[in-house]
Protein backbone atom coordinates (compact mmCIF):
# COMPACT_ATOMS: atom_id res chain seq x y z
CA UNK A 1 0.00 0.00 0.00
CA UNK A 2 1.16 3.19 -0.72
CA UNK A 3 2.05 6.04 1.53
CA UNK A 4 0.55 9.27 2.18
CA UNK A 5 2.73 10.97 4.43
CA UNK A 6 6.37 10.34 4.39
CA UNK A 7 9.06 12.06 6.94
CA UNK A 8 12.49 11.75 6.73
CA UNK A 9 14.66 12.96 9.90
CA UNK A 10 11.86 15.58 10.10
CA UNK A 11 12.74 19.15 11.89
CA UNK A 12 9.96 21.99 12.50
CA UNK A 13 10.72 24.95 14.10
CA UNK A 14 8.82 28.83 13.63
CA UNK A 15 10.19 31.87 12.34
CA UNK A 16 13.64 29.97 11.69
CA UNK A 17 14.04 29.63 15.32
CA UNK A 18 16.47 28.56 17.91
CA UNK A 19 13.52 26.41 19.59
CA UNK A 20 13.22 23.36 17.26
CA UNK A 21 9.35 22.11 18.16
CA UNK A 22 9.84 18.42 16.40
CA UNK A 23 12.98 17.24 15.83
CA UNK A 24 14.43 14.54 13.53
CA UNK A 25 10.93 13.01 12.93
CA UNK A 26 10.83 9.78 11.10
CA UNK A 27 7.92 8.05 9.95
CA UNK A 28 5.58 6.87 7.60
CA UNK A 29 1.46 6.72 7.63
CA UNK A 30 -0.14 4.04 4.77
CA UNK A 31 -3.37 4.62 2.74
CA UNK A 32 -6.46 3.99 4.66
CA UNK A 33 -5.09 4.14 8.44
CA UNK A 34 -5.91 5.50 11.28
CA UNK A 35 -3.33 7.02 13.68
CA UNK A 36 -4.10 8.98 16.71
CA UNK A 37 -1.24 11.86 18.39
CA UNK A 38 -1.02 12.32 21.68
CA UNK A 39 1.35 14.38 23.91
CA UNK A 40 1.19 16.93 26.51
CA UNK A 41 0.07 20.80 26.02
CA UNK A 42 2.53 22.50 23.97
CA UNK A 43 4.52 19.35 22.60
CA UNK A 44 3.91 20.18 18.89
CA UNK A 45 0.83 18.12 17.80
CA UNK A 46 -0.82 21.45 16.39
CA UNK A 47 2.33 21.81 14.65
CA UNK A 48 2.98 18.62 13.50
CA UNK A 49 -0.39 18.93 11.57
CA UNK A 50 0.13 22.17 10.10
CA UNK A 51 2.96 20.87 8.85
CA UNK A 52 1.08 18.37 7.03
CA UNK A 53 -1.42 21.11 5.42
CA UNK A 54 1.80 23.05 3.91
CA UNK A 55 1.11 25.91 6.89
CA UNK A 56 4.84 25.32 8.47
CA UNK A 57 7.69 23.89 6.65
CA UNK A 58 10.32 21.58 8.13
CA UNK A 59 13.52 23.38 8.78
CA UNK A 60 15.20 20.28 7.82
CA UNK A 61 14.39 16.80 6.19
CA UNK A 62 11.63 15.84 4.25
CA UNK A 63 8.22 15.36 4.13
CA UNK A 64 5.74 14.49 1.49
CA UNK A 65 2.46 14.58 1.67
CA UNK A 66 0.28 13.03 -0.84
CA UNK A 67 3.22 12.59 -3.12
CA UNK A 68 3.98 16.47 -2.72
CA UNK A 69 7.45 17.28 -1.08
CA UNK A 70 6.39 19.66 0.95
CA UNK A 71 9.67 21.37 1.30
CA UNK A 72 9.46 22.60 -2.35
CA UNK A 73 5.82 22.92 -3.00
CA UNK A 74 4.58 25.49 -6.01
CA UNK A 75 1.40 27.38 -4.34
CA UNK A 76 -0.58 25.89 -7.25
CA UNK A 77 -0.23 22.17 -6.40
CA UNK A 78 -0.22 23.08 -2.58
CA UNK A 79 -3.89 24.73 -3.24
CA UNK A 80 -4.84 21.72 -5.23
CA UNK A 81 -3.61 19.29 -2.45
CA UNK A 82 -5.35 21.34 0.49
CA UNK A 83 -9.08 20.91 -1.93
CA UNK A 84 -8.39 17.05 -1.41
CA UNK A 85 -8.10 17.13 2.93
CA UNK A 86 -10.20 17.24 5.57
CA UNK A 87 -8.80 20.17 7.82
CA UNK A 88 -10.68 20.60 11.73
CA UNK A 89 -9.09 22.94 13.55
CA UNK A 90 -8.62 23.22 17.19
CA UNK A 91 -10.35 26.20 17.22
CA UNK A 92 -12.43 25.08 14.75
CA UNK A 93 -11.83 28.23 12.28
CA UNK A 94 -15.24 28.91 11.10
CA UNK A 95 -16.72 32.05 9.37
CA UNK A 96 -18.35 33.55 11.59
CA UNK A 97 -20.52 35.86 8.87
CA UNK A 98 -21.39 32.71 6.84
CA UNK A 99 -24.24 30.54 8.01
CA UNK A 100 -23.50 26.95 9.34
CA UNK A 101 -25.12 25.28 6.00
CA UNK A 102 -22.71 27.84 4.11
CA UNK A 103 -19.69 26.98 6.31
CA UNK A 104 -20.55 22.99 6.24
CA UNK A 105 -20.09 23.26 2.13
CA UNK A 106 -17.13 25.98 1.61
CA UNK A 107 -15.04 23.19 0.12
CA UNK A 108 -17.46 22.25 -2.20
CA UNK A 109 -17.64 26.11 -2.96
CA UNK A 110 -13.72 26.42 -3.36
CA UNK A 111 -14.18 23.10 -5.40
CA UNK A 112 -17.15 24.67 -7.47
CA UNK A 113 -20.26 22.54 -6.94
CA UNK A 114 -23.50 24.08 -7.90
CA UNK A 115 -25.67 24.94 -5.25
CA UNK A 116 -28.63 22.24 -5.11
CA UNK A 117 -25.60 19.55 -4.58
CA UNK A 118 -24.47 22.21 -1.95
CA UNK A 119 -27.54 22.36 -0.50
CA UNK A 120 -27.93 18.70 -0.69
CA UNK A 121 -24.90 17.97 1.00
CA UNK A 122 -25.07 20.28 3.40
CA UNK A 123 -28.30 19.15 5.07
CA UNK A 124 -26.84 15.48 5.09
CA UNK A 125 -23.94 16.19 7.24
CA UNK A 126 -26.43 18.54 9.00
CA UNK A 127 -27.99 15.40 10.27
CA UNK A 128 -24.37 13.32 10.14
CA UNK A 129 -23.27 15.73 12.78
CA UNK A 130 -26.66 16.14 14.85
CA UNK A 131 -27.51 19.39 14.03
CA UNK A 132 -30.51 19.24 11.77
CA UNK A 133 -32.39 22.53 11.66
CA UNK A 134 -29.39 24.71 12.90
CA UNK A 135 -28.10 25.07 9.09
CA UNK A 136 -29.31 28.85 9.04
CA UNK A 137 -27.69 30.28 12.04
CA UNK A 138 -24.23 31.80 12.67
CA UNK A 139 -21.67 30.26 14.24
CA UNK A 140 -21.13 32.59 17.21
CA UNK A 141 -24.89 31.45 17.55
CA UNK A 142 -24.06 27.59 18.83
CA UNK A 143 -22.38 26.05 21.49
CA UNK A 144 -18.94 25.68 21.70
CA UNK A 145 -19.48 22.17 21.18
CA UNK A 146 -21.85 22.57 18.29
CA UNK A 147 -19.14 24.68 16.42
CA UNK A 148 -17.07 22.12 17.10
CA UNK A 149 -19.62 19.77 15.32
CA UNK A 150 -19.66 22.42 12.01
CA UNK A 151 -15.96 22.27 11.63
CA UNK A 152 -16.07 18.07 11.32
CA UNK A 153 -19.06 18.41 8.91
CA UNK A 154 -16.78 20.81 6.81
CA UNK A 155 -13.81 18.76 7.34
CA UNK A 156 -15.91 15.56 6.18
CA UNK A 157 -17.87 17.53 2.95
CA UNK A 158 -16.06 16.89 -0.21
CA UNK A 159 -14.78 13.23 1.02
CA UNK A 160 -11.30 13.67 1.47
CA UNK A 161 -8.51 10.97 1.22
CA UNK A 162 -7.03 12.60 4.17
CA UNK A 163 -8.27 13.70 7.26
CA UNK A 164 -6.42 15.79 9.53
CA UNK A 165 -8.18 16.35 13.13
CA UNK A 166 -7.15 18.61 16.11
CA UNK A 167 -8.81 17.57 19.18
CA UNK A 168 -11.68 16.89 16.84
CA UNK A 169 -14.50 16.15 19.84
CA UNK A 170 -12.16 18.79 22.72
CA UNK A 171 -15.40 20.42 23.39
CA UNK A 172 -17.86 17.74 23.35
CA UNK A 173 -19.58 15.16 25.82
CA UNK A 174 -19.40 11.70 25.72
CA UNK A 175 -22.58 11.05 23.64
CA UNK A 176 -21.32 13.82 20.78
CA UNK A 177 -17.85 12.57 20.97
CA UNK A 178 -19.21 9.25 20.03
CA UNK A 179 -20.78 10.73 16.79
CA UNK A 180 -18.13 12.07 15.83
CA UNK A 181 -15.46 8.77 16.68
CA UNK A 182 -18.39 6.82 14.34
CA UNK A 183 -18.02 9.49 11.31
CA UNK A 184 -14.26 9.04 11.66
CA UNK A 185 -14.21 5.24 11.37
CA UNK A 186 -16.84 5.44 8.91
CA UNK A 187 -14.54 7.68 6.73
CA UNK A 188 -12.20 5.46 7.42
CA UNK A 189 -13.61 2.32 6.64
CA UNK A 190 -15.73 2.94 4.01
CA UNK A 191 -14.42 5.41 2.10
CA UNK A 192 -10.56 4.69 2.91
CA UNK A 193 -9.69 7.91 3.86
CA UNK A 194 -6.40 8.02 5.78
CA UNK A 195 -7.59 9.73 9.06
CA UNK A 196 -4.74 11.78 11.52
CA UNK A 197 -5.99 12.61 14.98
CA UNK A 198 -4.81 14.54 17.59
CA UNK A 199 -6.41 14.24 21.16
CA UNK A 200 -5.69 14.02 24.70
CA UNK A 201 -7.79 11.14 25.20
CA UNK A 202 -7.98 8.50 22.62
CA UNK A 203 -11.71 6.52 23.02
CA UNK A 204 -12.25 3.61 24.95
CA UNK A 205 -14.74 2.20 22.31
CA UNK A 206 -13.09 1.97 18.86
CA UNK A 207 -13.76 -0.44 16.49
CA UNK A 208 -11.07 0.01 13.77
CA UNK A 209 -7.49 -0.79 14.38
CA UNK A 210 -4.97 2.11 14.69
CA UNK A 211 -1.52 3.55 15.26
CA UNK A 212 -0.82 5.89 18.70
CA UNK A 213 1.97 8.18 17.89
CA UNK A 214 3.09 10.03 21.06
CA UNK A 215 4.93 13.42 20.82
CA UNK A 216 7.13 14.28 23.79
CA UNK A 217 10.50 16.51 24.66
CA UNK A 218 10.09 16.96 20.57
CA UNK A 219 10.46 13.41 19.77
CA UNK A 220 7.81 11.12 18.23
CA UNK A 221 7.39 7.65 18.97
CA UNK A 222 5.03 5.08 17.95
CA UNK A 223 3.53 2.90 20.60
CA UNK A 224 3.00 -0.93 20.11
CA UNK B 1 -26.70 49.81 9.81
CA UNK B 2 -22.85 49.24 10.33
CA UNK B 3 -22.79 47.95 6.87
CA UNK B 4 -24.37 51.48 5.45
CA UNK B 5 -21.59 52.69 7.15
CA UNK B 6 -18.91 50.60 5.51
CA UNK B 7 -20.27 50.85 2.19
CA UNK B 8 -20.48 54.95 2.75
CA UNK B 9 -17.04 55.14 3.46
CA UNK B 10 -16.06 53.73 0.24
CA UNK B 11 -18.49 55.43 -1.51
CA UNK B 12 -17.96 58.82 -0.46
CA UNK B 13 -13.94 59.03 -0.77
CA UNK B 14 -14.82 57.41 -4.52
CA UNK B 15 -17.29 59.69 -5.22
CA UNK B 16 -15.37 62.91 -4.31
CA UNK B 17 -12.62 61.44 -6.90
CA UNK B 18 -15.50 60.77 -9.59
CA UNK B 19 -17.24 64.19 -9.43
CA UNK B 20 -13.52 66.26 -8.89
CA UNK B 21 -12.56 64.06 -12.08
CA UNK B 22 -15.66 64.79 -14.50
CA UNK B 23 -15.50 68.42 -13.22
CA UNK B 24 -12.14 68.52 -14.37
CA UNK B 25 -13.45 67.05 -17.39
CA UNK B 26 -16.21 69.37 -18.05
CA UNK B 27 -14.50 72.97 -17.13
CA UNK B 28 -11.33 71.26 -19.30
CA UNK B 29 -13.77 71.25 -21.70
CA UNK B 30 -15.60 74.92 -21.60
CA UNK B 31 -11.35 76.51 -21.49
CA UNK B 32 -11.43 74.77 -24.77
CA UNK B 33 -14.41 75.97 -26.49
CA UNK B 34 -13.43 79.07 -25.13
CA UNK B 35 -10.39 79.17 -26.66
CA UNK B 36 -11.47 77.80 -29.59
CA UNK B 37 -13.86 80.70 -30.13
CA UNK B 38 -10.98 83.38 -29.37
CA UNK B 39 -8.71 81.51 -31.89
CA UNK B 40 -11.34 81.24 -34.73
CA UNK B 41 -12.01 85.63 -34.22
CA UNK B 42 -8.27 86.37 -33.75
CA UNK B 43 -6.32 87.62 -37.24
CA UNK B 44 -3.30 89.20 -38.23
CA UNK B 45 -3.37 91.39 -40.94
CA UNK B 46 -0.32 90.96 -43.56
CA UNK B 47 0.68 92.59 -46.58
CA UNK B 48 3.09 91.73 -48.93
CA UNK B 49 5.01 92.96 -51.75
CA UNK B 50 4.63 89.67 -54.15
CA UNK B 51 2.15 86.81 -53.52
CA UNK B 52 2.73 84.56 -50.99
CA UNK B 53 1.65 80.92 -50.07
CA UNK B 54 -0.15 79.58 -47.35
CA UNK B 55 2.99 76.87 -46.46
CA UNK B 56 5.52 79.93 -47.06
CA UNK B 57 3.53 81.56 -44.09
CA UNK B 58 3.87 79.05 -41.80
CA UNK B 59 7.60 78.55 -42.35
CA UNK B 60 8.12 81.74 -41.00
CA UNK B 61 6.06 81.41 -37.58
CA UNK B 62 4.83 77.55 -36.84
CA UNK B 63 1.84 79.36 -34.79
CA UNK B 64 0.09 80.52 -38.02
CA UNK B 65 -2.78 78.33 -39.22
CA UNK B 66 -5.37 78.90 -42.09
CA UNK B 67 -4.09 81.73 -44.44
CA UNK B 68 -6.88 84.08 -46.55
CA UNK B 69 -6.02 86.37 -49.17
CA UNK B 70 -8.08 89.28 -48.90
CA UNK B 71 -9.98 89.75 -52.72
CA UNK B 72 -8.30 92.69 -53.97
CA UNK B 73 -10.17 92.58 -57.43
CA UNK B 74 -13.85 93.45 -56.68
CA UNK B 75 -12.68 96.47 -54.80
CA UNK B 76 -10.37 97.75 -57.28
CA UNK B 77 -13.70 97.07 -59.70
CA UNK B 78 -15.47 99.48 -57.83
CA UNK B 79 -12.93 102.31 -57.69
CA UNK B 80 -11.87 101.94 -61.39
CA UNK B 81 -15.67 101.82 -62.66
CA UNK B 82 -15.31 103.36 -66.33
CA UNK B 83 -11.77 103.62 -66.65
CA UNK B 84 -10.47 100.72 -69.36
CA UNK B 85 -9.36 97.35 -68.63
CA UNK B 86 -6.02 97.65 -69.33
CA UNK B 87 -5.56 100.29 -66.47
CA UNK B 88 -7.39 98.38 -63.73
CA UNK B 89 -5.03 95.74 -64.31
CA UNK B 90 -2.23 98.08 -64.14
CA UNK B 91 -4.12 99.19 -60.54
CA UNK B 92 -3.93 95.98 -59.80
CA UNK B 93 -0.80 94.60 -60.66
CA UNK B 94 0.74 97.99 -58.25
CA UNK B 95 -1.60 96.94 -55.45
CA UNK B 96 0.57 95.00 -52.58
CA UNK B 97 -1.37 91.53 -51.68
CA UNK B 98 -3.17 91.44 -48.38
CA UNK B 99 -3.32 88.04 -46.05
CA UNK B 100 -5.54 87.83 -43.12
CA UNK B 101 -3.93 85.41 -41.14
CA UNK B 102 -5.26 82.94 -38.34
CA UNK B 103 -3.41 81.24 -35.75
CA UNK B 104 -3.66 77.41 -34.46
CA UNK B 105 -4.08 78.12 -30.70
CA UNK B 106 -4.59 80.93 -28.51
CA UNK B 107 -1.80 83.53 -27.68
CA UNK B 108 -1.13 86.32 -25.50
CA UNK B 109 -0.09 89.70 -26.59
CA UNK B 110 3.34 89.32 -26.22
CA UNK B 111 3.27 86.13 -28.03
CA UNK B 112 1.70 87.76 -30.90
CA UNK B 113 4.50 90.15 -30.45
CA UNK B 114 6.87 88.24 -31.45
CA UNK B 115 4.87 86.64 -34.48
CA UNK B 116 4.99 90.30 -36.02
CA UNK B 117 8.33 90.52 -35.76
CA UNK B 118 8.71 87.36 -37.43
CA UNK B 119 6.82 88.23 -40.15
CA UNK B 120 8.29 91.39 -40.65
CA UNK B 121 11.77 90.33 -40.67
CA UNK B 122 10.68 88.81 -43.72
CA UNK B 123 11.98 90.93 -46.74
CA UNK B 124 8.95 90.27 -49.12
CA UNK B 125 6.48 91.65 -46.01
CA UNK B 126 5.73 95.30 -45.86
CA UNK B 127 3.64 95.88 -43.28
CA UNK B 128 1.62 93.74 -40.41
CA UNK B 129 -1.00 94.66 -38.64
CA UNK B 130 -1.70 92.96 -35.14
CA UNK B 131 -5.11 94.05 -33.01
CA UNK B 132 -4.87 93.73 -29.37
CA UNK B 133 -6.56 90.97 -27.66
CA UNK B 134 -9.85 92.30 -26.45
CA UNK B 135 -10.08 88.94 -24.69
CA UNK B 136 -7.27 88.71 -23.15
CA UNK B 137 -8.41 89.58 -19.70
CA UNK B 138 -11.28 87.23 -19.93
CA UNK B 139 -9.06 84.58 -21.00
CA UNK B 140 -6.57 84.83 -17.94
CA UNK B 141 -9.09 84.56 -15.67
CA UNK B 142 -10.66 81.92 -17.35
CA UNK B 143 -6.87 80.06 -17.08
CA UNK B 144 -6.80 81.54 -13.63
CA UNK B 145 -10.13 79.37 -12.33
CA UNK B 146 -8.40 76.66 -14.33
CA UNK B 147 -5.34 76.34 -12.27
CA UNK B 148 -7.50 76.52 -9.34
CA UNK B 149 -9.95 73.52 -9.72
CA UNK B 150 -6.53 72.08 -10.80
CA UNK B 151 -5.42 72.46 -7.79
CA UNK B 152 -8.67 71.80 -5.90
CA UNK B 153 -9.49 68.32 -7.82
CA UNK B 154 -6.04 67.20 -7.08
CA UNK B 155 -6.10 67.97 -2.99
CA UNK B 156 -9.43 66.04 -3.17
CA UNK B 157 -8.01 63.21 -4.90
CA UNK B 158 -5.50 63.15 -2.74
CA UNK B 159 -7.42 63.00 0.21
CA UNK B 160 -9.73 60.60 -0.95
CA UNK B 161 -7.30 58.29 -1.96
CA UNK B 162 -6.05 58.37 1.80
CA UNK B 163 -9.75 58.07 3.04
CA UNK B 164 -9.71 54.69 0.19
CA UNK B 165 -6.80 52.90 1.71
CA UNK B 166 -8.11 53.88 5.04
CA UNK B 167 -11.11 51.63 4.09
CA UNK B 168 -8.70 49.02 2.83
CA UNK B 169 -7.09 48.63 6.05
CA UNK B 170 -10.75 48.02 7.69
CA UNK B 171 -11.49 45.83 4.95
CA UNK B 172 -8.48 43.94 5.69
CA UNK B 173 -9.12 43.55 9.30
CA UNK B 174 -12.88 42.63 7.99
CA UNK B 175 -12.03 39.95 5.69
CA UNK B 176 -8.83 38.96 6.97
CA UNK B 177 -10.45 35.75 8.84
CA UNK B 178 -12.58 34.72 6.16
CA UNK B 179 -9.62 35.08 3.06
CA UNK B 180 -6.91 32.89 5.49
CA UNK B 181 -9.65 30.28 6.46
CA UNK B 182 -10.10 29.83 2.36
CA UNK B 183 -6.62 29.68 1.85
CA UNK B 184 -6.22 26.87 4.33
CA UNK B 185 -8.96 25.06 2.61
CA UNK B 186 -7.25 25.65 -1.21
CA UNK B 187 -9.57 28.21 -2.47
CA UNK B 188 -7.70 30.76 -5.40
CA UNK B 189 -7.12 33.87 -4.49
CA UNK B 190 -9.89 35.10 -7.09
CA UNK B 191 -12.30 33.26 -4.83
CA UNK B 192 -10.59 34.43 -1.88
CA UNK B 193 -11.11 38.00 -2.73
CA UNK B 194 -14.05 37.45 -4.75
CA UNK B 195 -16.87 39.10 -1.56
CA UNK B 196 -14.52 41.68 -1.41
CA UNK B 197 -14.65 42.43 -5.16
CA UNK B 198 -18.10 42.29 -5.13
CA UNK B 199 -18.73 44.75 -2.42
CA UNK B 200 -16.12 47.07 -3.92
CA UNK B 201 -17.69 46.78 -7.17
CA UNK B 202 -21.03 47.60 -5.66
CA UNK B 203 -19.72 50.58 -4.55
CA UNK B 204 -17.97 51.24 -7.53
CA UNK B 205 -20.97 51.69 -9.91
CA UNK B 206 -23.03 53.40 -6.90
CA UNK B 207 -20.28 55.97 -6.88
CA UNK B 208 -19.80 56.56 -11.09
CA UNK B 209 -24.22 56.30 -10.74
CA UNK B 210 -24.33 58.91 -9.13
CA UNK B 211 -21.44 61.21 -10.01
CA UNK B 212 -23.25 60.60 -13.93
CA UNK B 213 -26.38 61.59 -12.58
CA UNK B 214 -25.50 64.98 -11.23
CA UNK B 215 -23.63 65.77 -14.28
CA UNK B 216 -26.64 64.77 -15.83
CA UNK B 217 -28.94 66.65 -14.38
CA UNK B 218 -26.65 69.18 -14.53
CA UNK B 219 -26.45 69.44 -18.33
CA UNK B 220 -30.30 68.49 -18.81
CA UNK B 221 -32.27 70.07 -15.84
CA UNK B 222 -30.30 73.24 -14.72
CA UNK B 223 -28.05 74.37 -17.75
CA UNK B 224 -31.24 73.61 -20.15
CA UNK B 225 -33.72 75.44 -17.93
CA UNK B 226 -31.39 78.07 -16.87
CA UNK B 227 -31.98 81.37 -19.11
CA UNK B 228 -28.10 81.94 -19.33
CA UNK B 229 -27.82 81.66 -23.23
CA UNK B 230 -24.23 80.76 -23.22
CA UNK B 231 -24.74 77.80 -21.28
CA UNK B 232 -27.47 76.81 -22.55
CA UNK B 233 -25.54 76.99 -26.14
CA UNK B 234 -22.83 74.71 -24.55
CA UNK B 235 -24.84 72.67 -22.60
CA UNK B 236 -23.30 69.49 -24.46
CA UNK B 237 -19.86 69.90 -22.43
CA UNK B 238 -21.25 69.32 -19.49
CA UNK B 239 -21.75 66.21 -19.99
CA UNK B 240 -20.51 63.39 -22.70
CA UNK B 241 -21.55 59.75 -23.64
CA UNK B 242 -17.66 58.99 -23.69
CA UNK B 243 -17.61 60.34 -19.69
CA UNK B 244 -19.38 57.51 -18.96
CA UNK B 245 -16.78 54.75 -19.85
CA UNK B 246 -14.07 57.49 -18.45
CA UNK B 247 -16.02 57.85 -14.83
CA UNK B 248 -16.44 53.76 -15.11
CA UNK B 249 -13.21 53.07 -16.12
CA UNK B 250 -11.48 54.78 -13.11
CA UNK B 251 -13.90 53.84 -10.76
CA UNK B 252 -13.16 50.05 -11.38
CA UNK B 253 -9.52 50.68 -11.96
CA UNK B 254 -9.74 51.98 -8.08
CA UNK B 255 -11.43 48.81 -7.37
CA UNK B 256 -8.92 46.41 -8.83
CA UNK B 257 -5.88 48.52 -7.23
CA UNK B 258 -7.48 48.09 -3.94
CA UNK B 259 -8.86 44.45 -4.25
CA UNK B 260 -5.27 43.18 -5.04
CA UNK B 261 -3.67 45.18 -2.92
CA UNK B 262 -6.18 43.74 0.24
CA UNK B 263 -5.76 40.15 -0.72
CA UNK B 264 -2.35 40.50 -1.39
CA UNK B 265 -1.63 41.84 1.99
CA UNK B 266 -4.02 39.16 3.80
CA UNK B 267 -1.29 36.61 2.86
CA UNK B 268 -1.78 33.17 4.80
CA UNK B 269 0.59 33.43 8.07
CA UNK B 270 2.67 30.83 6.54
CA UNK B 271 4.62 29.81 9.84
CA UNK B 272 8.07 29.58 8.56
N1 LIG C 1 2.61 30.47 15.41
C1 LIG C 1 3.55 30.15 16.34
N2 LIG C 1 4.69 30.85 16.41
C2 LIG C 1 5.65 30.53 17.30
N3 LIG C 1 5.55 29.52 18.17
C3 LIG C 1 4.44 28.76 18.15
C4 LIG C 1 3.37 29.03 17.23
N4 LIG C 1 2.39 28.12 17.43
C5 LIG C 1 2.83 27.33 18.42
N5 LIG C 1 4.04 27.70 18.85
C6 LIG C 1 4.82 27.05 19.90
O1 LIG C 1 5.08 25.72 19.49
C7 LIG C 1 4.95 24.84 20.59
C8 LIG C 1 3.99 23.72 20.22
O2 LIG C 1 2.72 24.25 20.00
P1 LIG C 1 1.49 23.38 19.51
O3 LIG C 1 0.36 24.30 19.26
O4 LIG C 1 1.93 22.55 18.36
O5 LIG C 1 1.23 22.47 20.78
P2 LIG C 1 0.12 21.38 20.98
O6 LIG C 1 0.82 20.09 21.22
O7 LIG C 1 -0.86 21.41 19.89
O8 LIG C 1 -0.56 21.88 22.33
P3 LIG C 1 -2.09 21.76 22.79
O9 LIG C 1 -2.31 20.36 23.24
O10 LIG C 1 -2.17 22.71 23.93
O11 LIG C 1 -2.92 22.16 21.64
C9 LIG C 1 4.49 25.66 21.76
O12 LIG C 1 5.61 25.87 22.61
C10 LIG C 1 4.01 26.95 21.17
O13 LIG C 1 4.35 28.00 22.03
MG1 LIG D 1 -2.76 22.00 19.67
Amino acid sequence: MSNVITTNRMTLAYDKGEKEIIRNATFRIKKGEFVFITGPSGSGKSTLLKSFYGQIIPKQGDLVVGGLEMTHVSKKNLQKLRTHLGIIFQDYKLINEWTVAKNIVLPLIIAGYNVDMQQTQAQRLLKHVKLEGKGDMYPLQLSGGEQQRVGVARALSKTPFLILADEPTGNLDEYSSNVIWDLMENACDQLGATVVVVTHRIPTIFNIPYRHFIIENGGIHEVH
Amino acid sequence: MKSIKHHLMFILPLLAILLGIESFMVFGRVTASYGENLKKAYTILVVTRRPMTPEAFRKIDTNIDRVESVEKRSIVEQIAQGMSNASTQEILKSLPQFYTVRLNRYLSNAQIDVIKKHLTRDPNVRRVETFGQAHNANYNLYMLIRAALWMFVGFMVFTSLFLVVKQMEIWQLEHRERMQVMEILGASSVLRSGVLFRIALTDALIAALTTIGVFVFLRYGWVAGSEIDLLVRKQELFFQYKDVFVLFGIALLIVLISVVLVSRNVKEVRDV
